[in-house]
């Protein structure tokens, strides 16, 4: 049986016909053809799935589609907004933080949702609101470089 | 599957009249068990909307009233002094991941009350209650006695959790929690959670599906460690991938002197 | 970087960055095709058990399933690697829990699971044999009875359960231990480590109307899954395509494997595209993982320190299917020396048969196990000597001009300055106290390797306006060799690097590569890249000496696409000229191609005692070197890693960013190996750890903020750039380097891998 529903999805209305039982992350990529969020493990551990739910970092591939009601979901696709890059973007981009690039959306969101609340964290802050995101390629050193640059901490 | 999201108490108990209907708090737990096909429920009956879940009241005692639907990230959040308070929120700051604790909810991980989780641990030591409302109207249930087995409590059929009571805990006291996993953010090998005033009451979890208590420990090395002992003589803990039996037992004691003198060392003044 | 600036050196950004950045990058599971149907695989559920029948008209009744094979219907010859042992869906029998068994195309995923749920298959359950012991032993139950009669690329000595013996041998090791002072002897276990790229394998088999197969696939080699999958649908190559898809981590894990045959042979029975994706536990239970093993080894020095004996005996755990099990054997054996010039040495070696799922290519390819066995037991003879153990393996190391074991020369070593290099990087930093209650240790490990092997090819063609088009069969996998390659032909033509295009793999487009594996890219197809852009280099040269009535040897390049005649400034062509003469006037399109075999020496059986090696030469040596700093809680057997240093030789650095992003990710990956990561079968052969809640890898709070890599460029001479490798040595020498540092913490020394809290806790245990 299926549902229909509108989400809000990058500031758009966009509606859906999706099972009952479908997650977000199964909306995004497969009614939606928005596959820039990625399923990585499908149960909650990765974090590659990782969206924004009214601003917060959230795991996609855990949130029922149909639960999402009215709050407002930011993916991948909707962060660098009217530029090319957003500024956590572009500074991934540029510290060679992105190799395989599979984890990268999913931290970008992560990283995007830490600043916002916190625009000069330490390293510590930065290691702990990035703990969910499970990274195979570049052992996080760039990634928390790239993150320490954006908060005008400490870089080489 | 269908999906209901009522705005009442009372709706929800209705709702959950159906045949193998289920509650959907944060989905944090739910949902990855519905991805890896281990239930398929044919209703989902959503939280999100019923607002009597929510909040937390402070008692004049320092006691808090957890509404169920409050999320890891707002217990974290908690600054309070009362020691049984602080050591939910300690206990709230180490689940899982930063997204989990956004979202997950108190209610929804000890109705699922997986044997790892951090929550049995902590409510056990603080003697916490478990509130629990249905159609018949609301009941009581110690913590203690709320989990029953591997990822079973005493929750009936169209039952919510839909709030935890927390004592404040000895006057000028302190908690902690630690908990030994294997990576950041994993399930607990052996968690241990603390709460001292003149003397320790210290929980267990890692050793079965509900946490070990011991309470009147005086807050020395050697009485914790004789405690440790005594506790990992006594039981038999489960082994899994993670760690046999025997290493359980034999990093037990260490443990509870650590937590124990961690948490007299929180005591104000 | 400007456009004057050479590439080679430079740390542009990748050039796929911005498309992974924002969510663009199309991996195998962002493709949809108009009416694609979804694959499911059916799995066994016994670890070994003989089919006895299938019934599959339930399944095939049911409304949108489009096709249905089982191995029923396969009749063609096995395919595999050096021994082919292996059918695409199990046939006649099963091997392992989670073998593929039969497989359904629906025109949804639903529906295919309902529809594999209909399958039945009647099995008769066999005893399995889940260990190297079991399989050894007389008697055991054979998972291939059939082993003599399969094909072989290589004639082995496999018998029983034994899938592959080899041996290698120089000088005479029982004469040399009675000369040596002291010597030691250990026994050393690893685990099944799993690759846990974030995206798990899958492709999306397209098909058109004459039948022709497009795979669009994600993967190490297009043309090896090309080849596979001709192989074993009984297609010739040419209706058989493979195109690589933006690839979300490999290390080993992505090769050609049988799923990709089955989304093949899904997507010709229903005439239309397929798509199969593994989910997270299918790709745990089905694919592969690095292998296990057991290493003996002895080591014997005089007291002055100069060893002088080894001897090893390995045994790796293949699973169910021989797969690579061959080559990974002969590497173990070859790498068992380690960087050190020990003129007497034996290592010998079994690869066995379980029924577990299949052990194969693995960053490291069997150089992690063989050193965490020497690098670990040099520490304890460095103890026995009474000696630094920096000392002893500087005393001992391999010097340029050093013969490998096995015989081949090593004309570029610098395996003592790496090592000398992480000793003092570690002891001139700041001093980081321990955390508070727990032991600090320091260890080190030198770690060789070998990039390079088997063949590539590389074309450079001449576009209209004088840019460049660059093309091989080199897929990147998230190591940026996208961007060396183009860095490598730009900086030959004095080229931006916007003005090179770089196609991605496609079998029916790109020159043949073997697979990215064995830390061989930038060597390999980065020398063929090197020198057919020195080939086009003089193509051009004779177009424009023509249009200047000059003579070739006076031209040089100038930047941003121009060539020009040396002393006189003024005088120039432009590539778009020179590309506007070839296309209309005279020569034909330019175009310019190398390709080779890796041509280096090998191994030489006048030095070495050789025996069943799976391959005849290798590459080109590289070496590094490791030094860490742990905390060890001697209450619980936690270890953290505090600081790491990692010296690595890459010859040269074409992109030094990158260069440092593969030795930072490579040592995290050895240092989940090392404590945190194994594969888990019960009793009845079910992987217990088919999660990534139970099968952790390192997340950020589980890693070192600070991994210093170092770079050492010693440039290899057969390389017009210089360039060895990388990839995997990163990885082989974390855990040596964590197990001496726990040592050195503790006194305790752990044998085992993972080094978990319960076994560094038993090991200081024995001390108490």
């Amino acid at each position: 049986m299926k549902l229909h529903s509108v989400l809000t999805i990058n500031d758009e209305a966009r509606e859906v016909l999706a099972p009952g039982a479908a997650s977000l992350l199964d909306v995004l990529r497969d009614s939606l053809a928005l596959t820039g969020t990625k399923r990585g493990c499908n149960h909650g551990v990765c974090g590659a799935c990782t969206v924004l739910l009214d601003g917060r970092v959230a795991r996609s591939c855990l949130t029922l589609a149909a639960d999402v009601g009215a709050r407002a979901v930011t993916t991948i696709e909707g962060v660098a907004g009217v530029d090319a890059y957003s500024r956590v973007q572009r500074a991934l981009i540029d510290a060679g933080a992105i190799q395989c690039g599979f984890c990268t959306p999913g931290f970008v969101l992560a990283i995007t949702d830490l600043l916002t609340r916190n625009p000069h964290p330490g390293s510590e802050a930065i290691r702990e609101a990035l703990s969910g995101q499970l990274c195979r390629c570049s052992g996080y050193i760039k990634i928390v470089q790239a993150v320490e640059h954006l908060a005008g901490g400490t870089h080489e | 599957m269908q999906y209901i999201a009522p705005h009442s108490l009372d709706e929800a108990y209705r709702a959950l009249e159906a045949s193998d209907a289920r509650c959907l708090a944060g989905g944090q737990s739910l949902m990855a068990m519905m991805n890896l096909g281990l239930v398929a429920p044919s209703r989902l009956v959503s939280l999100r909307n019923i607002t009597s879940l929510r909040g937390i009241e402070v008692s004049a005692d320092g006691g808090l009233r957890i509404g169920a639907m409050t999320t890891h990230a707002e217990l974290a959040a908690l600054e309070v002094a009362a020691a049984g308070p602080a050591l939910l929120a300690a206990a709230a700051r180490v689940v899982a991941y930063p997204a989990v604790r956004q979202w997950g909810t108190i209610g929804g991980s000890i109705a699922h009350a997986d044997p790892s989780a951090d929550y049995p641990v902590a409510l056990v030591a603080v003697e916490a209650i478990v509130e629990i409302g249905s159609a018949a109207g609301v009941r009581q249930v110690p913590a203690r006695e709320f989990f029953c087995g591997f990822f079973e409590t005493v929750l009936r059929e169209r039952e919510i959790v839909t709030a935890i009571h927390v004592p404040p805990g000895p006057k000028h006291g302190g908690a902690v929690y630690q908990k030994l996993s294997l990576v950041a953010g994993d399930f607990a090998i052996v968690a241990v959670a603390a709460i001292a005033g003149p003397r320790v009451s210290l929980a267990v979890g890692g050793y079965g599906p509900i946490p070990l208590l011991v309470s009147g420990i005086a807050t020395t090395d050697d009485a914790l460690l004789s405690a440790g002992h005594a506790l990992a003589n006594a039981t038999v803990p489960p082994g899994d991938h993670r760690a046999s039996s025997a290493y359980r037992r034999r990093v037990l004691p260490e443990l509870m002197r650590r937590a124990g003198r961690a948490a007299a060392d929180q005591r104000p003044g | 970087m400007s456009d004057a600036d050479p590439a080679i050196g430079a740390s542009p950004p990748r050039l796929e960055a911005g498309d992974k950045a924002t969510g663009r990058a199309q991996y195998a599971d962002d493709i949809q095709v108009p009416g694609m149907l979804h694959a499911a695989i059916l799995t066994s559920p016994h670890a070994h058990a003989r089919i006895v029948g299938y019934r599959t008209d339930a399944a095939r009744a049911m409304a949108g399933v489009k096709a249905i094979v089982t191995g029923a219907d396969l009749t063609g010859p096995r395919s595999g690697g050096i021994v082919k042992d292996e059918t695409m869906l199990a046939r006649g029998k099963v091997r392992y829990v989670g073998e593929p068994v039969a497989a359904v195309a629906a025109t949804d995923a639903t529906i295919a699971n309902a529809a594999l749920a209909a399958i039945e298959v009647d099995y008769v359950p066999l005893t399995p044999v889940l260990g190297i012991d079991e399989a050894l032993a007389p008697g055991a139950p054979l998972l291939h009875e059939e082993y003599a009669a399969y094909a072989k690329g290589i004639e082995g000595t496999g018998h029983d359960n034994v899938v592959w013996e080899a041996a290698i041998a120089e000088g005479d090791v029982e004469h040399a231990f009675a000369q040596c002072d002291v010597v030691v002897e250990g026994t050393f276990h690893t685990q099944a480590q799993h690759h846990a790229y974030l995206e798990t394998n899958g492709c999306v088999a397209d098909v058109d109307a004459a039948g022709k197969i497009t795979l669009h696939v994600t993967c190490q080699s297009v043309h090896h899954v090309q080849q596979r999958v001709a192989e074993e649908l009984g297609e010739p190559m040419s209706r058989i395509r493979a195109i690589a898809t933006r690839v979300g981590g490999g290390f080993g894990g992505k090769h050609a494997t049988n799923i990709h045959s089955i989304a093949a042979w899904l997507a010709r029975a229903a005439r239309r595209p397929v798509k199969l994706v593994l989910s997270r536990m299918q790709d745990f239970e089905i694919q592969r993982s690095r292998h296990p093993a057991r290493i003996w080894i002895k080591t014997g020095a005089r007291r002055d320190g100069t060893i002088l004996a080894r001897d090893v005996r390995i045994v790796i755990d293949g699973g169910a299917y021989a797969d690579e099990s061959p080559p990974v054997l002969t590497f173990a054996l070859l790498m068992a020396r380690g960087p050190y010039r020990i003129p007497h040495v034996r290592a010998r070696g079994q690869a066995v048969y379980t029924n577990k799922l299949r052990a194969g290519s693995f960053r490291g390819f069997g150089n992690p196990q063989a050193s965490f066995a020497g690098e670990s037991q040099l520490d304890d003879l460095a103890t026995q000597l009474g000696m630094d153990p920096v000392a002893l393996r500087l005393a001992n190391a391999m010097v340029p001009g050093d013969l490998a074991f096995g015989g081949q020369p090593v004309p570029s070593c610098v395996a003592r300055e790496c090592l000398v290099r992480v000793r003092d990087a570690q002891r001139d930093a700041a001093p980081l106290p321990p955390r508070s209650g727990r032991r600090r240790g320091v260890g080190y490990a030198s770690v060789s390797h070998v990039s390079g092997l088997m063949g590539t090819a590389a074309t450079v063609q001449l576009r209209s306006d004088g840019s460049v088009a660059l093309l091989t069969g080199c897929v990147d996998i998230g190591q940026g060799s996208d961007t060396v390659m183009v860095q490598i032909c730009a900086d030959g033509l004095s080229l931006p690097m916007g003005r090179v295009s770089y196609a991605r793999q496609d079998s029916d487009a790109s020159p043949y590569n073997w697979k990215t594996a064995g830390s061989r890219s930038t060597y390999m197809t980065g020398r063929a890249v090197a020198v057919a852009t020195i080939e086009m280099r003089e193509k051009m040269f004779a177009h424009a000496a023509e249009l200047m009535e000059c003579a070739a040897v006076d031209l040089e390049l100038r930047p941003g696409g121009v060539v020009g005649l040396r002393g006189v400034p003024d005088l120039a062509v432009t590539f778009k000229e020179i590309a506007l003469r070839s296309l209309f006037k005279a020569g034909g399109p330019l175009a310019a191609t190398h390709g080779f075999v890796f041509d280096g020496p090998g191994f030489d059986p006048k030095r070495a005692s050789l025996r069943q090696l799976a391959f005849a030469n290798l590459g080109v040596y590289t070496f590094g070197a490791h030094c860490v700093e742990v905390d060890v809680d001697d209450a619980t057997g936690e270890v953290e890693v505090r600081r790491a240093w990692c010296a690595h030789d890459v010859g040269r650095a074409i992109n030094p960013v990158s260069c440092e992003g593969q030795i930072q990710g490579g040592f995290v990956q050895g240092m989940g190996y090392a404590l945190t990561e194994a594969m888990q079968w019960n009793e009845q052969g079910w992987l217990v750890t088919a999660t990534f809640a139970d099968y952790k890898i390192p997340g950020v709070l589980d890693s070192p903020p600070e991994i210093h890599p170092i770079i050492l460029e010693d440039p290899d001479p057969t390389h017009p750039v210089g360039a060895k490798g990388i990839g995997e040595p990163s990885l082989v020498g974390a855990a040596p380097a964590i197990a001496n540092a726990i040592r050195h913490a503790t006194g305790a020394r752990v044998r085992a891998l993972p080094m978990t809290p319960e076994r560094v806790l038993a090991a200081i245990d024995t001390l108490r």
